[in-house]
């Protein structure tokens, strides 16, 4: 059987297997999940045919088939989604309705598999509204909140779908074909009013996907309120379908038209992107939530990347499709450690955390691996995509972007800081003297995820090939990589092994100094075996903060965060529903009325019958 | 016996008039006689579609007199494709109803009567050439779902009944006096020669009687304004009753709207009138159902509002719309059927119907919530469901007419759709339960039921091919007006001699 | 020349008190609120479309429509019959449209018991 058929067909049948193994054994239920998973992603990397499916469905002919730039985003999707489906077994268990979750959580990877497989518009439709719905099921698994966050996300993610359904439909009716590459190779041919509908409808399609302002409003909730295993690729995955679908079209279709109104489009989705950044990073910093803050860093993150295919550059669309994936890993990670502390200890309030370093020695490694990826420090990977990023930005005048993009990322160090602090550093709380480290099942896809960010941000060049392979495919020409070498244009480089290698000769100085030459002269203490001017804390003096842990900031920025963008849908959605309102009281319940309304409609249409029929 | 047309319309009333006294026999039969009924019209159903297959559309007199004398049944494509998916889904809502109420307070007698004289007026409807004949039998089903309507003594029924009654004798009269002046203008009552002589008709009068049949018929299709009978009627019925209503009811009215458009008449603005139409009605209908707490009413007006859409594509007129408004017309019998079923169950001791009360259901009746869901999301136009491709047919075509404003407003609406139904599926699974909620366990009747509409649902979904050939050759016999004449009149050149 | 006169005059009659009924009965069904009247008027305009029909089938000078010895003759002389078609569309409307009177007279009834009055502006509990 053709392997990419046989790929989502162990998806698919593994989650309808998943809902009913767990009448035998929730357990089992999590389980069967993982083992599908697993099995597609031996099969995608063992693959050795790569021959298109061609599937004939009412009428239509369906096209998968597997490009180099698909490669990509495969390989991502389905080793994150291996590891966070055996981290969900561990997380999930105990909890109920597990058949369901699973269901859902397979069906969104099989979702996603099928749309980076398909060729043709219609299968990716159908995927991207299975992967919506089946995301909306999890989204409301934990119950509904008062935010009414699963409706809302609904509802956004329709608005995406039916504005790609739209502009896929007026594109068949123009080139009387499906295919993807049908519309990528005859979009210049088209009129410019078309060309400007049907790019732009794909575009807001794909950028309510990637949570880009002002489409992001339902994003910080609805990573916040899943459960953390599925946030992990909701997050993590998901998002990159709008990633992979932007790039698709900012890359292969826009390129190709020499309509120069295009171009103005991939200019504000580059502003819409840094702002998303901007603005994003200002909410992660004052939140207390752990969850709440990566949501919000998740939604800033996104927005540099979209700011990266949007500018255009080669070196622009390898950084932002290099941010992608390290983005994948270490949100990923970071959502896993955020999950195993929120079931170690019951709670993801920072304020009430803390010092969970000793207690919890690989959850927090994992998480400090992914912190410095994240705010872009050598001699991870997020440095890697962070430095490309910027320099692609210089090189193709996009100052005020630049500004921009430090601002946010400057920022990001400040929530980073907390996230660290807040749950694993400082002073050690009584309620949270037992708590144990994570079950291994637990820690070794963190840890793995975190070797893998030291990994690529060393060898970053293992990336770059698929990425340069799949930036070909769409079309950017060749792309020039070196496995450890980064290079811009101006023959600046960065030689990452050097940065490695005195990194690790500084850390093994330290370490052989610290650790082994002082041994006698060490000795364990607690946090509170400190002198303070002469004083020696009690059991219950405070010695760190974490509440209001960022006031000035607050302060500083408070005149700039007084309505968010939630605020004015929320209104307008209050306003329409008046309106609604209004409109069904034309059903008075009066039946004479009824009559009247239909004599009068027959009136009516007989006085005016020439205008309406001749 | 040769199975013919004939026997769809005269099985059943058979079986309705006997059913008194066969009742007396044993109370038993009174149930099982409409289901074997039913079989036995599914049966002719499957041996009309093969015979169809082979010699092509199936006209039969009645009587001996020969068309355009006497009343004949036509059997094409077309028709034939409606009347067995009304007798399919006649069956299923059988075996839906079989004990639907456990005790036994409303009489089953009576209601198993009035479901086969509905089930035979609907059919009759269809399957008629002859237009009074088409007006006796729309006045059948009237008189039965007007019945049907008020069943229940301890709910609202009699006002929703007289509502609907109030309104469907307007629509009787329209139709009526509409079916007169037609005949003081071309002498015959045959629709194919009707549709022959259409041509001599002056314009002016024409579009009176064409304005009067679009009203008349529009009431029974629930066209927007003329559609203030149907969320009460669809409400206050019995469970069964509303999935007939949605399935068979409202197609017979569609049809009929349509034959008049399509075939009896030839001015061809009206597509344009019927989109305007079917939009209003889309809209006001999908705007009104987002805010209703009741949720059989909520489904009435989504069932008005999928109408709207049907009419929107039989207005836009192209085969593929027309093959679109078809799959749709399919898709909602069964979606609505199945909504309507669970919703049935999940509401049943609960006397107001309201959505609140139905919150954490799905962990009490989870096979039926299952089954709601299942509903929701096809109706909605999700893939991988089987409401999908119905949509993206009508969407296609409307892009082919470059129609761009109607996609959007379609598509618009379909949020709109969105909202408040997983509104109720996120309560269903995740609400708190109420205290002291009674839930009812369903009867197998209705599980098998249901179990056969989600089966549908998931392998047309999958695999539409499968019934999008009947469809196809339904749409092509629709707007082939010429080929529908000669298949009635064949020897149409003698005849007018006659006449002169 | 009187015969016509007489025909034209009977016709005008006939379809003038045809659509007076229809009105007449479009009146009550509209503007009257007791349900009673309400049913009574859709009889009304039964009653008038019937007339109608039956006026528009009438052929001038036609004969009644039946095979009898007389008719017959009638007709060997060059009378025409009267349109039958419409009379017989008539009967079978009379006998639908008292079918629906019986179940509309029962649903009245069943109203005023549940409802206490028979106004049908106070009966919208069912609305919106």
């Amino acid at each position: 059987m053709n392997s990419l058929f046989l790929i989502i067909l162990i998806l698919m049948g593994g989650a309808v297997l998943a809902y009913i193994a767990k009448k035998v054994n929730p357990m089992l239920s999590s389980i069967v999940s993982f083992v599908a998973i697993a099995s597609a992603a031996a099969v995608f990397f063992l693959m050795a045919d790569r021959e298109p499916v061609i599937l004939h469905i009412g009428g239509f002919e369906l096209q998968w088939g597997l490009n180099a730039y698909s490669w990509v985003f495969g390989a991502m999707v389905i080793s994150m989604a291996t590891l966070a489906s055996l981290y969900s077994i561990a997380y999930m268990k105990g909890k109920d309705r597990l058949g369901y979750f699973n269901l859902n959580f397979t069906l969104s990877v099989a979702a996603m598999m099928g749309i980076l497989f398909s060729m043709d518009w219609i299968s990716f439709f159908i995927f991207w509204e299975i992967m919506t719905w089946s995301s909306f099921l999890i989204i409301v698994y934990n119950g509904i909140s008062e935010g009414k966050i699963g409706i809302k996300y609904m509802i956004f993610s329709a608005i995406g779908g039916y504005s790609m359904l739209m502009a896929m439909v007026i594109t068949k009716s123009q080139i009387d074909s499906f295919l993807i590459a049908d519309l990528i190779s005859s979009f210049s041919s088209m009129s410019l009013g078309l060309q400007a509908l049907i790019g732009v409808l794909f575009l807001i399609a794909f950028s309510v996907k990637s949570a880009v302002m002002p489409l992001h409003v339902w994003a910080p909730r609805a990573y916040a309120d899943s459960p953390m295993s599925y946030t992990s690729i909701f997050s993590g995955l998901l998002s990159k379908m709008g990633v992979f679908g932007l790039g698709i079209m900012l890359i292969s279709v826009f390129s190709k038209t020499t309509n120069g109104n295009i171009f103005i489009y991939s200019e504000v989705l580059a502003w819409l992107g840094a702002i998303t950044g901007v603005i994003a990073t200002f909410y992660a910093i004052i939140q207390t939530d752990a969850k709440r803050l990566l949501a919000y860093s998740s939604v800033a993150q996104l927005g540099y990347i979209v700011v990266g295919l949007a500018i255009g550059t080669k070196l622009s669309v390898m950084a932002a499709l290099f941010m992608a994936i390290m983005h994948a890993i270490f949100k990923g990670t970071l959502f896993m450690v955020v999950g195993a502390v929120e079931k170690q200890t019951g709670t993801t309030d920072m304020t009430k955390l803390g010092a969970l370093i000793r207690k919890m020695p690989w959850t927090f490694v994992a998480s400090l691996m992914s912190i410095i990826a994240l705010a872009g420090i050598p001699p991870l990977g997020g440095f890697v995509g962070k430095w490309m990023l910027y320099e692609s930005m210089i090189t193709s005048d996009h100052y005020f972007l630049i500004i921009m993009t430090f601002l946010s990322s400057t920022a990001a160090f400040l929530y980073s800081y907390r996230f660290l602090f807040g749950i694993f550093l400082g002073q050690e709380e009584k309620e949270f003297e037992n708590v144990k480290e994570a079950p291994a099942i637990m820690v070794v896809p963190m840890i793995l995820l975190a070797a893998s960010l030291f990994f690529f941000g060393v060898f970053p060049g293992y990336i770059f090939e698929p990425i340069a392979n799949g930036m070909e495919y769409l079309g950017m020409g060749h792309v020039d990589w070196n496995m450890t070498v980064l290079s811009n244009g101006w023959g600046n480089h960065v030689d990452t092994l050097s940065i490695v290698n005195s990194v690790l000769t500084v850390f093994g100085i330290a370490f052989i100094f610290l650790g082994l030459k002082n041994r006698k002269k060490t000795r364990y203490v607690t946090t509170k075996d400190i002198h303070t001017g002469g004083e020696i804390p009690t059991e219950n003096d405070n010695l760190t903060y974490a509440v209001d842990f960022y006031k000035p900031f607050e302060r500083a920025i408070e005149p700039a965060m007084k309505r968010k963008m939630d605020f004015y849908y929320n209104k307008f959605g209050e306003g329409i529903e008046t309106l609604f309102d209004f409109v069904r009281r034309l059903y008075t319940g009066n039946g004479q009325t009824y009559a009247l309304y239909v004599v009068i409609f027959l009136v009516i249409l007989l006085i005016f019958s020439e205008q309406i029929f001749f | 016996m040769v199975i013919s047309p004939v026997h769809y319309v005269a099985v059943p009333l058979l079986a309705a008039f006997l059913m008194p006294l066969l009742s007396k026999i044993n109370r038993e039969f009174v149930r099982i006689i409409p289901g074997l009924v039913l079989i036995y019209l599914g049966y002719v159903s499957v041996t009309l579609m093969n015979q169809l297959a082979e010699t092509g559309t199936i006209v039969e007199t009645i009587a001996g007199w020969s068309a355009p004398f006497g009343i004949n049944l036509v059997f094409s494509p077309f028709t034939g494709f409606l009347a067995s998916m009304m007798t399919a889904m006649a069956f299923i809502i059988w075996i839906y109803s079989y004990r639907f109420k456990k005790v036994d307070s409303e009489p089953a007698q009576r209601f198993y009567i009035l479901q086969m004289m509905l089930v035979t007026g609907t059919i009759g409807i269809v399957l008629t050439g002859d237009i009074f004949n088409f007006f006796v039998f729309m006045e059948i089903t009237a008189i039965s779902a007007y019945a049907l309507t008020a069943f229940y003594r301890h709910r609202d029924g009699a006002e929703a009944g007289f509502k609907y009654l109030l309104i469907g004798s307007f629509a009787s009269t329209f139709i009526l006096l509409a079916i007169v002046l037609l005949y003081s203008q071309v002498g015959t009552l045959n629709m194919a020669e009707i549709a022959q002589r259409m041509h001599t008709v002056p314009m002016p009068m024409k579009v009176s009687i064409l304005i009067l049949f679009l009203v008349g018929l529009g009431i029974e299709a629930e066209m927007f304004p003329l559609n203030g009978w149907a969320p009460d009627a669809y409400s206050q019925a019995p469970g069964p009753v509303g999935v007939t209503f949605a399935a068979l009811v409202v197609k017979a009215g569609v049809y009929g709207l349509i034959r008049v458009v399509y075939t009896l008449f030839d001015i061809p603005s009206v597509g344009e009138f019927l989109i305007i139409m079917g939009a209003v009605t889309l809209v006001i209908s999908e705007v009104a159902a987002l805010k209703q707490t009741n949720i059989k009413r909520m489904l009435a007006y989504s069932s008005i509002g999928q109408m709207g859409v049907v009419l929107i594509a039989f207005g836009i007129g192209t085969t593929e719309a027309v093959f679109g408004a078809l799959f749709l017309m399919f898709n909602h019998a069964i979606i609505k059927g199945l909504l309507f079923m669970s919703g049935s169950y999940l509401v049943y001791n609960n006397p107001e119907k309201e959505i609140k009360y139905l919150s954490g259901y799905g962990m009490k009746m989870p096979v039926i919530s299952l089954f709601f869901s299942l509903g929701a999301l096809a109706i909605v136009g999700l893939p991988p469901f089987a409401g999908f491709w119905s949509k993206l047919y009508i969407l296609m075509s409307a892009a082919d007419s470059s129609l761009y404003g109607l996609i959007a407003l379609i598509l618009a609406v379909s949020i709109i759709e969105i909202v408040y139904y997983f509104r109720v599926v996120g309560r269903l699974y995740f609400g708190k339960p109420a205290e002291g909620s009674i839930m009812h366990k369903a009867t197998p009747g209705g599980i098998i039921a249901m179990s056969i509409l989600s089966i549908t649902i998931l392998v047309v979904g999958f695999y539409p091919d499968i019934i999008s050939s009947y469809i196809h050759n339904a749409a092509e016999a629709l707007l082939d007006k010429a080929q529908y004449i000669e298949n009635v009149l064949p020897s149409v050149n003698d005849l007018t001699q006659i006449q002169n | 020349m009187s015969s016509i006169d007489y025909n034209q005059i009977m016709s005008i009659g006939i379809y003038g008190s045809a659509i007076g009924l229809i009105l007449i009965g479009l009146y009550a069904v509209l503007m009257k609120k007791h349900l009673t009247k309400i049913v009574i008027g859709l009889s009304i305009i039964d009653a008038g479309i019937h007339l109608l029909f039956v006026a528009i089938g009438y052929i001038d000078n036609g004969t009644a429509p039946i095979f009898s010895p007389k008719g017959l003759e009638m007709m060997a002389a060059g009378k025409t019959m009267v349109d039958p078609v419409p009379q017989a569309l008539v009967l079978t409307a009379i006998v639908i449209g008292f079918g629906v009177t019986a179940v509309a007279l029962s649903l009245v009834i069943r109203l005023y018991r549940h409802n206490k009055t028979a106004r049908i502006d106070q009966i919208k509990s069912l609305k919106w």
